[in-house]
């Protein structure tokens, strides 16, 4: 077992001696607050289910447009991240068993009480939709239509919706100091994210679809919107953190973070849109290549801004002062 | 009746009786042999199988006489809050409040999901059996006859949450807790809270009276977690003994939360409404 060394006494911890003062310390710079075990798994399925929900969102909006293409990849999507997703955690919690444990209550005041029925039932509603799809599409037999709910579509859109935001609440709702501090930037950041992450995955769907120009060039749009979202919170988040967001913006994460998510996930896309506008090329389809290449610096951004939110929670637990003053 | 604890740390000498008696009764596994090097506490933390932490606080003060230290100790335990943190994250269930209004996790139903552990703003909650700390844990040690009755707090299997049980099965049995047992000096003593509260009062008194910066822990303070069942009687600020001076109930956080959750996802409708517009037919 490896121990920190402990650092010497500072000067200041003894300038009240004499008056009767205790020096001012904390104990022994050990931390207060646990660990915790959350590794990959965790955040990949932070970013799976982000994607799912934001799908299910495109789903609504594609239903609502009338844009074909994008019904039929954002429902397939949506059910196939819906099955993902619960595999993922299954094998984050070691038993298949377990994840049925979180349906035997429902607590509102468990964040993520709510998110696995959330996931749930998102999934229901995806089966259905994307078994409509598939009878409309000749795969399955006409009646699977009937099973499709008048509402079901919308109902999909708004539990995706939950999703996509769920999981920033939960970490927001800890004593964490880094999650705790931005318990407005952090769920808000989680939607733009996930938006922009299920509009790169349906994009990079359509590349295949011959009739995909026009949604794909929709999809652009919403994930820019999301992207300068996204990245106005994340900045505005950095300076209200203070102190408290060194771990996340700071050092060798800080420095990923930059790199990936702001540089690669949300600047570099941002700027191919913008060639695509400047050349007077946004009416038509965006080439292979410039659709295939920014959909995956999305979704890697994606990926890694939720890594840095585990990682950086995890070491935010290490600072026993901040996890003291978290209140002020 | 609330049962729990009143921790006096102007009593305690530091003699560890209470992690000793707590990890026999509960048949919890060794953490290890490593000394920290920082002070006499080895210890350092309460984890998931650590359920009673003895801190050796130094206190390095100036007097006439030239630089004098002291140390001042504290036995440290779970707090079973009156609104506990661990028990509002759980999303199973499985962390209760028992007939003796402790906070009681039932291993049986944990599924190991780990949200009560940064839910804790006390730090007390942690994981048995799936960190890599615990890999030596041997369940072949614990009893049999008490696992299969579910009597023992650590179940036979790996990955759940552990935290004091308030010694739930000899409570159940008319016996006090382990370390409340255990302890040489009643520096911990366990009883009914309000029972215990007067009592706290009344030493606090005391002490002052004879000059001492006496204070309780947990005990009529303005907390959204509440007035603590395990409290404390400190001599120094709550820092120093590694205990928040303002705990937060971090489901406090949860309506700032879902509003800007909720604000995001609206901006997005809005900004999809208008991008993908409404179908022609």
């Amino acid at each position: 077992m490896s121990e920190p060394v402990l650092p010497a006494l500072p000067d200041e911890a003894y300038a009240g001696a004499g008056n009767g003062k205790v020096p001012q310390l904390n104990y022994f710079n050990r931390p207060l607050l646990r660990k915790l075990h959350w590794d990959e798994r965790v955040i990949t399925y932070l970013f799976l289910g982000g994607a799912m929900g934001g799908s299910g969102v495109l789903a609504a909006l594609a239903q609502r447009s009338g844009n074909e293409p994008l019904t039929r990849t954002s429902r397939y999507l949506s059910l196939a991240l819906a099955v993902a997703c619960p595999a993922v955690l299954v094998s984050h919690l070691g038993r298949p068993e377990r994840f049925h444990h979180m349906l035997r209550i429902a607590k509102l005041k468990s964040p993520m009480s709510m998110g696995a029925w959330a996931l749930v039932g998102f999934g229901a509603l995806a089966a259905l939709n994307a078994g409509g799809q598939l009878s409309r599409d000749g795969v399955l037999p006409a009646w699977i239509r009937r099973l499709e709910a008048p509402f079901g579509v919308r109902l999909q859109g708004m539990l995706g919706a939950f999703t996509t935001g769920y999981t920033g609440v939960l970490l927001s709702a800890t004593a964490v100091p880094l999650w705790a501090r931005g318990k407005y930037h952090i769920p808000a950041a989680s939607v733009c994210s996930a938006i922009a992450s299920a509009c790169a995955l349906n994009s990079l769907a359509l590349t295949r679809d011959r009739n995909g120009g026009e949604a794909q060039i929709k999809l652009e749009r919403l994930e820019a919107c999301a992207s300068v979202l996204e990245l106005g919170l994340l900045l505005h988040f950095r300076s209200h953190a203070g102190a408290t967001g060194k771990p996340m913006f700071e050092g060798a994460r800080g420095e990923r973070l930059r790199t990936w998510t702001i540089g690669a996930g949300i600047l570099a896309p941002l700027a191919l849109n913008a060639i695509s506008l400047l050349t007077r090329n946004h009416k038509k389809r965006p080439f292979v290549l410039r659709a295939l290449l920014g959909g995956a610096l999305t979704l890697a951004g994606g990926y890694i801004f939720r890594e840095t939110l585990i990682e950086a929670g995890k070491a935010s637990c290490e600072d026993p002062e901040q996890a003291f003053y978290q209140s002020k | 009746m609330s049962t729990g604890f009143f921790t006096d740390t102007t009593l305690c000498i530091g003699c560890k009786a209470c992690e000793v008696a707590c990890k026999q009764w509960n048949e919890l596994p060794s953490d290890g042999f490593a000394f920290t090097g920082m002070s006499y506490d080895n210890t350092v933390h309460l984890s998931g199988t650590t359920w009673r932490h003895v801190a050796f606080v130094e206190n390095v003060q100036m007097d006439p006489q030239g630089l004098s230290d002291h140390w001042s100790m504290m036995s440290d335990v779970c707090k079973h809050c009156t609104h506990a943190g661990c028990l509002e994250a759980c999303p199973t269930g499985a962390i209760i409040r028992n007939e003796f209004d402790n906070v009681y996790i039932q291993p049986d139903v944990c599924n190991g999901c780990g949200y009560c552990v940064p839910s804790c703003p006390f730090g007390v909650v942690d994981m048995i059996g799936q960190v890599a700390s615990n890999a030596a844990y041997n369940v072949a040690t614990l009893n049999q006859e008490r696992r299969e009755r579910d009597e023992t707090a650590v179940q036979g299997r790996g990955g759940v949450a552990g935290k004091c049980t308030l010694c739930y099965d000899r409570q159940r049995d008319g016996f006090i807790p382990a370390c409340a047992k255990a302890c040489p000096t009643e520096s911990i003593q366990f009883g009914d809270v309000d029972e215990l509260k007067a009592r706290a009062h009344e030493r606090a008194q005391t002490l002052k009276e004879r000059g001492l910066d006496a204070s309780l822990y947990g005990v009529g303070w303005d907390s959204s977690v509440g007035d603590l069942n395990a409290f404390f009687l400190l001599t120094d600020r709550p820092e120093r003994y590694n205990l928040p001076p303002e705990p937060v109930l971090p489901s406090t956080r949860q309506p700032a939360g879902y509003g800007a959750a909720a604000a995001a996802a609206l901006v997005m409708f809005a900004c999809g409404l208008a991008i993908f517009g409404r179908s022609p037919s």
